[in-house]
């Protein structure tokens, strides 16, 4: 006897369920930036809305990233100290002469290098990842703190600049750009290559995903490079952003980053999780802040604000998990 | 001092218990036997007050009782002693004893009587005869140790029926006898006392009387020793073999799967077989003889400590089980949900993890392909529902299995490990799993297949090998064995250790 006939009521709450999860995130950024606009109007304007794609690009290239390490069932919290680090290095370079170009990708690939050293920390040390992280947010910061000696790095060339503040073809700033075309090569990984697969099934169940043949570690690894090196590209932009590499930079970082993925749909335990949402996520944080600077209210309150946006999608998340997983028992 | 009547139990559509009656007299050791599956444990759970029946009622001393939760069972003085050991690692011998019943020193603040609670243990324990330290943490103790510790607890909650789920499966000739020496004396307490226990030979030992339970009903009640050690296991085997299983015709060919003395410290021994392309090999047992452990062992899930394996002629080196699925090695696992399935995503991903890359055009995986493979299987082993979108967790222990077979047939295995195939799965889908298996041998795999069902594995298999304790003791013609004979190797010990635990 097939369990159909038990399983239809709660089958048809939970595709509702469904439904509502995947268009909550697209629905709350609509309302929240209607909201906004009709309480001041200069949201919208142009300017603003650029400043919005800026100032959330940082954390939006972070939370790509991000997704799929959290998509595999993984966390990283030292993000945000990789990030500065990987500015810092890359700042050192170009002031001893190299040029912009050489400068990026030096912070891409000491990102990608702190990336390694977590993720086989993670995987051959069987440290559970948010230890493991955690230790690594002090260290990445130190480092940065002491081979800087707590300083900003000046005199980069003013070429880097462009990273920042240029606009390609005089409309697109550039790190909308940069965003754009790393939100697809993650959307494209995630969705269409064998890797990606593979870091949905280790999110899902890594043991079913060992028995399958999957090579969890060596994946695992993987996603904790590639966010070390979008990291890093994104500690490029935000050196570039101060046009100094500060040590102190991207502090805090981590949360947001995380929080974007989550509020977009992204599971802490893994097996979900998009690009799509992580986007809305970003902006949903961007526009809250944004929107809270243009209204006058104060950024403690943001903070608050924050905080709870945080605890109900998270909340709602397991909520409808714990739905689902009853109906299916 | 103990009834149980009419008790029966459903989970989810399946019928567990029917009817079953029990009676545990005070002073009586009664003896609960039946195979894997047969509904001990169940209906020791109900009486634990772990699950609720159905139907029928249970009475102690006379009294019909309602055991709503484990805290009831114990008001009632109802204790048990299960096989998955509930100790507190972290805590002492003294302090799991006494866990929930710690001696206070001043009642109103909580405050524990460490003392009196390690002279108490220390008492119990040297007049158990079990020779324990109760400042000892119980992480630091072997398993038969921790068995004793168990033992000592239930033994401080039971006023009236105390039961023993396989209570002797970690222990040593020594501490058994201490064990039956401890029964001995609970008896004279007036307890009625439930043990169960497939080991026939140990049960000669303490049992007074005896039900049998076969798939859930109570076939034979009475006292120990009125019928033969053989007609128990008629009465346990035999069930109808109902017409499931296609007709074998096996024409064996190259050995594919070679396994030389594989060893597995503390969960088998030595185990040496070979399966041939075409063949369908059963390995029969009683749970903890090992079977999944050596067929974890043979995919490389676990590392072995000894022994050789050669797939299709070449020794294999030991790894991880990536190489072997590459190689060609599928293990359908015994535990679908834990070990087999990523339930929150769908058929289609399922059944394409172990080979993706035939889903690929160049770096890109194919999505009108892999609809189009998951289609293919739907039809070949009909899953239902049929649509290749929908995730897995809502789908019926059968069709989950089917899926799981399907993604090891789209990985083209060659030799199918098969750790309970139809476990939890409904007679419709089985006779299709059957099938299925037949086609795969007909097509020139090797299959291993451990199952705890005995008319499947006649049905199914070509030689039935036998394990029990670690060790693979028969090998059988499943075209000539009965399912007595294939129990009698699982069940009984002829060990010479047992001569020394004296009545």
């Amino acid at each position: 006897m097939e369990l159909t006939t038990a399983a239809t009521l709660p089958q048809r709450e939970a595709k509702l369920t469904e439904m509502i999860k995947r268009f909550l995130p697209f629905a709350s950024l609509l309302v929240l930036c209607v909201v906004i606009a009709a309480l001041e109007p200069k949201f919208l304007s142009s300017g603003n809305l650029a400043g919005v794609a800026r100032q959330t690009t940082v954390i939006m290239i972070m939370a790509m990233g991000m997704t799929v390490v959290m998509v595999a069932g993984g966390i990283d919290l030292s993000v945000g100290s990789m990030m500065a680090l990987a500015g810092v290095v890359g700042a050192f370079a170009m002031v001893a002469g190299a040029s912009s170009a050489i400068g990026v990708l030096i912070c891409i690939a000491t990102g990608a290098g702190c990336g390694l050293l977590n993720g086989t920390g993670i995987t051959t040390l069987k440290i559970p990842p948010f230890i493991a992280t955690l230790g690594a947010m002090g260290i990445y910061r130190g480092i940065a703190l002491l081979i800087t000696d707590g300083k900003a790095v000046v005199g980069l060339p003013a070429s880097f600049g462009y990273l920042a503040e240029g606009n390609l073809f005089g409309i697109v700033p550039m790190p909308l750009f940069i965003v754009i075309l790393v939100a697809l090569a993650t959307h494209f990984l995630l969705s269409r290559t064998r890797l990606g697969r593979y870091c949905y099934a280790i999110g899902s169940n890594v043991e079913a995903a060992r028995y399958a043949g999957v090579r969890v570690s060596r994946s695992q690894i993987l996603f904790y490079v590639m966010l070390g090196a979008l990291t890093g590209l994104a500690g490029a932009i935000e050196s570039a952003r101060l046009v100094t590499g500060q040590p102190t930079a991207g502090e805090g970082y981590e949360l947001r980053v995380i929080a974007a993925v989550v509020i977009g749909g992204g599971s802490l335990s893994g097996g979900q999780g998009t690009v799509t949402g992580t986007i809305i996520g970003a902006l949903i944080m961007g526009v809250l802040a944004n929107g809270a600077n243009l209204l006058g209210i104060s950024s403690f309150t943001q903070q608050i604000v924050i905080g709870t946006v945080i605890v109900l999608a998270v909340t709602f998340d397991e909520f409808q998990r714990r739905r689902l997983d009853s109906a299916a028992s | 001092m103990l009834e149980m009547r009419a008790i029966t139990k459903s989970f989810a559509g399946n019928l567990v218990l029917a009817g079953v009656n029990l009676e545990g007299r005070g002073g009586e050791v009664h003896a609960l036997v039946g195979e894997n599956g047969a509904g001990k444990s169940t209906l020791m759970k109900i009486l634990a007050g772990v699950y609720r029946p159905d139907a029928g009622e249970i009475l102690i001393e006379g009294q019909s009782v309602r055991l709503l939760r484990p805290a009831d069972a114990l008001l009632h003085g109802i204790a048990m002693i299960y096989q998955e050991l509930s100790l507190a690692p972290h805590l002492t011998v003294a302090e799991n004893i006494f866990l929930g019943r710690e001696p206070l020193s001043f009642a109103a603040a909580g405050i524990v009587n460490r003392r009196a609670m390690n002279e108490r243990s220390a008492h119990m324990l040297s007049e158990y005869g079990f020779k324990l330290d109760p400042r000892s943490r119980v992480e630091r103790l072997s398993a038969a140790e921790r068995q004793l510790v168990e033992i000592a607890r239930a033994t401080l909650e039971a006023q009236r029926v105390i039961v023993m789920d396989e209570p002797t499966s970690s222990l040593t000739a020594k501490e058994m006898e201490d064990l039956f020496r401890l029964i001995r004396k609970l008896k004279s307490r007036g307890l009625a006392i439930i043990y169960i226990s497939h080991r026939l030979e140990e049960l000669d030992f303490i049992a007074d009387r005896l039900t049998l339970l076969r798939d859930g009903k109570a076939v034979y009640t009475g006292a120990w020793g009125e019928i033969s050690r053989d007609e128990i296991l008629q009465h346990m085997a035999g069930r109808e073999v109902k017409a499931l299983f296609p007709p074998r015709n096996s024409t064996k060919g190259k050995t594919r799967l070679l396994v030389k003395n594989l060893s597995c410290a503390g969960k088998f021994r030595e185990v040496s077989l070979e399966v041939g392309a075409g063949e369908v090999v059963g390995i029969a047992g009683l749970a903890g003889a090992g079977r999944t452990e050596l067929l974890e062992a043979i995919f490389g899930a676990h590392p072995a400590d000894g022994g050789e394996i050669c797939l299709n002629g070449s020794p294999l080196k030991p790894s991880q089980p990536d190489k072997r699925v590459a190689l060609g090695m599928g293990l359908l696992t015994e535990d679908r949900k834990r070990t087999g399935l990523c339930l929150n995503l769908a058929l289609t991903r399922n059944l394409t993890l172990a080979n993706v890359g035939a889903v690929m055009k160049g770096w890109i995986v194919d999505g009108k392909r892999e609809i189009a493979v998951a289609r293919e299987h739907i039809d070949k082993l009909h899953i239902r529902p049929t649509n290749p979108h929908k995730t897995v967790n809502r789908m019926s222990g059968g069709n989950q299995q089917k899926v799981l077979l399907a993604r090891w047939l789209f990985a083209n295995s060659q030799v199918f490990l098969l750790d309970e195939p139809t476990r939890g799965v409904d007679v419709n889908a089985r006779a299709e799993i059957y099938g299925t298996i037949n086609d795969l041998a007909e097509g020139g795999a090797a299959v291993l297949m451990v199952s705890s069902d005995l008319p499947e594995l006649l049905g199914v298999a070509d030689r039935i090998l036998v394990m029990r304790r670690g060790r693979l003791v028969a090998e059988l013609d499943a075209r000539r064995t009965s399912q007595e004979e294939v129990l009698k190797h699982a069940a009984v010990d002829e060990d010479a250790r047992l001569a020394s635990v004296g009545s």
